[in-house]
């Protein structure tokens, strides 16, 4: 079934091109951007180029931000000494709802994969060594003490881990979250209960 | 477990349609070409999410048609009933739900429906090349322990981003990044110990129902054996896992050089072959023509009998075309099995009612004749 109108069509090919959206789910999203006001569409078109104009990735932990440095970096309540290494933005979201913990991340920006044509280069990999390897300009530079793997027990996620081992071990512990996960699970998809299992199950890497 | 009906749209032979079965055995017969065949298959792929003739499941689907779909109704001893429907479109996507839910991993689905095909291809099992017989190792322990495929598909991934960096590094004439490879390996490792541990343990265990089933078809005694070659480990080597972790590195070290020249992986079980021999010597090499024969259907014979014994549920057995190519006694065995209580539900096709029908008493509630032509049931199948 095709539109009649042009401009429909261009949407619901737009839509199409987003993840999980199928044509039918781009049917119905465009038939209710048809019905919403002006003003709410306008609301939403700003906001997808508010997001790629606007946000940036932290200048220590490469979390998306509107600053240059995130609020959780920020924060004096947290244990900066405690570093999470996770794939995704979306993956920081998921382990703060679980309140479970405390310390500070770091977005890899995904899991290498050859297939991809993804290297530890594509990745923020080598700011996370910097950031955990001692400085010899700066001796009095908070320490990190533990890195936290919480990378997707995915092929690609153990791959990744095992690399960050590699280069990190010298400098701190290393520990990856318990396989209370299921095989082949995204982080952003399990519960909280599951995640902060998996969170204080940690084992060393 | 057991087939209450089958729906096949867009599938082979089959525009629409829907046949129903008879709990014990059901003989699906009628001229070549009219699409028995292609029924056995659709009940193979509901089961085990592919079929047992070819590997392309696009050839399946049917011209000019955008997909296919196959759905069927299942019940079990135990489990409740379950309907699963499979759909595949030319975009080579494959869609599989159980009651309506999408299932979105394979071994999710693998086991829950056991079946065991017997099918003129087969003869590849004896005669082909080593992948057919990891095929056939492989489909009985995925179906036997979930854990098995899930740990088989991982190991795949592995190999194939392990090859594509090996190959990458090849076309930009580098040697691979030392620590990525390491990497790739501690995976490789890991997953591979897995396969060569649960293949080695199977077939110690499936030696002696391969023993029973062949004496079964043949009155001559004669001493099958089947075993696991491995080029990382002798046998021995396979129980301790530390010892086989250390093997699996020292052979890739070994291989190193070799791998970044060819840019791909030439250590591991995906290379592994199974070797078969009747009183010490290879099959391959001095079976005759009977042997290879009566080989293919012992193990056939076994892979059912394993798994009956193994699962809570009996396999759904599919015969395709078995008994036309068969001689008086090997079909005899075949028929002994068709005829004893531990069988569970069975799909038969032939050309001729009669084949089968002169063996097997047709009960009116248990049994079942459809006649097939032109992919379609016949309207006086009974
Ligand atoms: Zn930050």
């Amino acid at each position: 079934m095709y539109y009649s109108s042009e401009s429909v069509e261009e949407l619901i090919e737009q839509l199409c091109r987003l993840p999980t959206i199928g044509r039918k789910s781009a049917q119905r999203l465009a038939a209710h951007v048809l019905k919403m006001p002006r003003s709410d569409v306008k609301q939403l078109a700003e906001a997808l180029v508010a997001v790629k104009d606007r946000v940036r990735a932290c200048r220590i932990c490469k979390n998306v931000t509107d600053a240059d440095t995130c609020a959780l970096c920020l924060s004096t309540r947290r244990d900066h000494g405690l570093v999470c290494v996770v794939e995704e933005s979306s993956d920081v979201v998921a382990l703060e709802r679980t309140g479970e913990y405390n310390g500070v991340y770091h977005v890899l920006g995904g899991a290498v994969s050859p297939v991809d044509g993804i290297g530890p280069d594509d990745l923020t990999f080598g700011d996370l060594v910097n950031r955990v390897a001692p400085d010899p300009k700066n001796p009095e530079a908070p320490k990190i003490r533990e890195v936290i793997v919480a990378v997707n027990p995915t092929v690609e996620g153990d791959v990744t881990a095992h690399y960050l081992r590699e280069f990190l071990a010298p400098y701190v512990s290393v520990t990856r979250v318990a396989h209370g996960l299921p095989i082949g699970a995204d982080l952003s998809f399990a519960d909280e209960a599951t995640l902060a299992r998996a969170l204080a199950g940690r084992r060393p890497l | 477990m057991k087939i209450h009906w089958l729906r096949m749209q867009s599938f082979r032979a089959h525009t629409d349609t829907r046949l129903e079965f008879a709990p014990k055995l059901n003989l699906i017969y009628g001229p070549n070409g009219a699409g028995k065949t292609n029924i056995l298959e659709a009940v193979h792929y509901l089961c085990l999410t592919k079929g047992f003739l070819t590997n392309t499941d696009l050839h399946a689907l049917q011209k000019n048609a955008p997909f296919f779909q196959l759905t069927g109704a299942f019940g079990g001893t135990r489990r409740r009933a379950v309907e699963i429907r499979l759909t595949f479109d030319r975009r080579r996507r494959k869609q599989i739900f159980s009651n309506g839910a999408r299932i979105e991993r394979r071994a999710d689905l693998v086991g829950m429906l056991p079946v065991v095909a017997f099918a003129p291809s087969d003869i590849a099992i004896t005669a082909g090349a080593p992948t057919e017989r990891r095929r056939f190792v492989n489909n009985i322990l995925s179906q036997e322990r979930p854990a098995y495929l899930t740990t088989l598909l991982r190991y795949r991934r592995v190999l194939s981003q392990r090859n594509r960096m090996l190959d990458q590094a090849r076309r930009k004439r580098e040697t691979p990044d030392a620590a990525m490879l390491d990497s790739w390996n501690a995976s490789l490792v890991n997953l591979g110990s897995l396969l060569i541990k649960a293949r080695s343990r199977f077939l110690a265990d499936f030696a002696g129902f391969v023993t029973k089933a062949y004496q079964l078809l043949n009155a001559v005694t004669e001493e099958p054996a089947m075993t696991y070659k491995c080029a990382i480990a002798p046998p021995d080597a396979v129980d301790s896992q530390d010892q086989l972790h250390d093997l699996f590195h020292e052979r890739l070290a070994s291989r190193a050089q070799r791998e970044q020249k060819v840019g791909r992986t030439l250590v591991g079980p995906h290379l592994d072959d199974i070797h078969l021999s009747i009183d010490g010597l290879a099959l391959r090499d001095y079976g005759s023509q009977g042997q290879h024969r009566t080989f293919g259907i012992a193990i056939k014979l076994a892979q059912y009998q394993y798994l009956n014994s193994r699962l809570e549920e009996s396999p759904i057995l599919l015969l395709d075309d078995v008994f036309d190519s068969l001689d008086a006694k090997r079909a005899r065995a075949i028929l002994a099995l068709l005829q004893s209580d531990e069988l569970g539900q069975t799909l038969i096709t032939a050309a001729e009612k009669q084949a089968i029908s002169r063996f097997v008493p047709f009960a009116f509630e248990e049994h079942r004749c459809i006649q097939i032509r032109d992919g379609a049931e016949a309207a006086n199948g009974q």
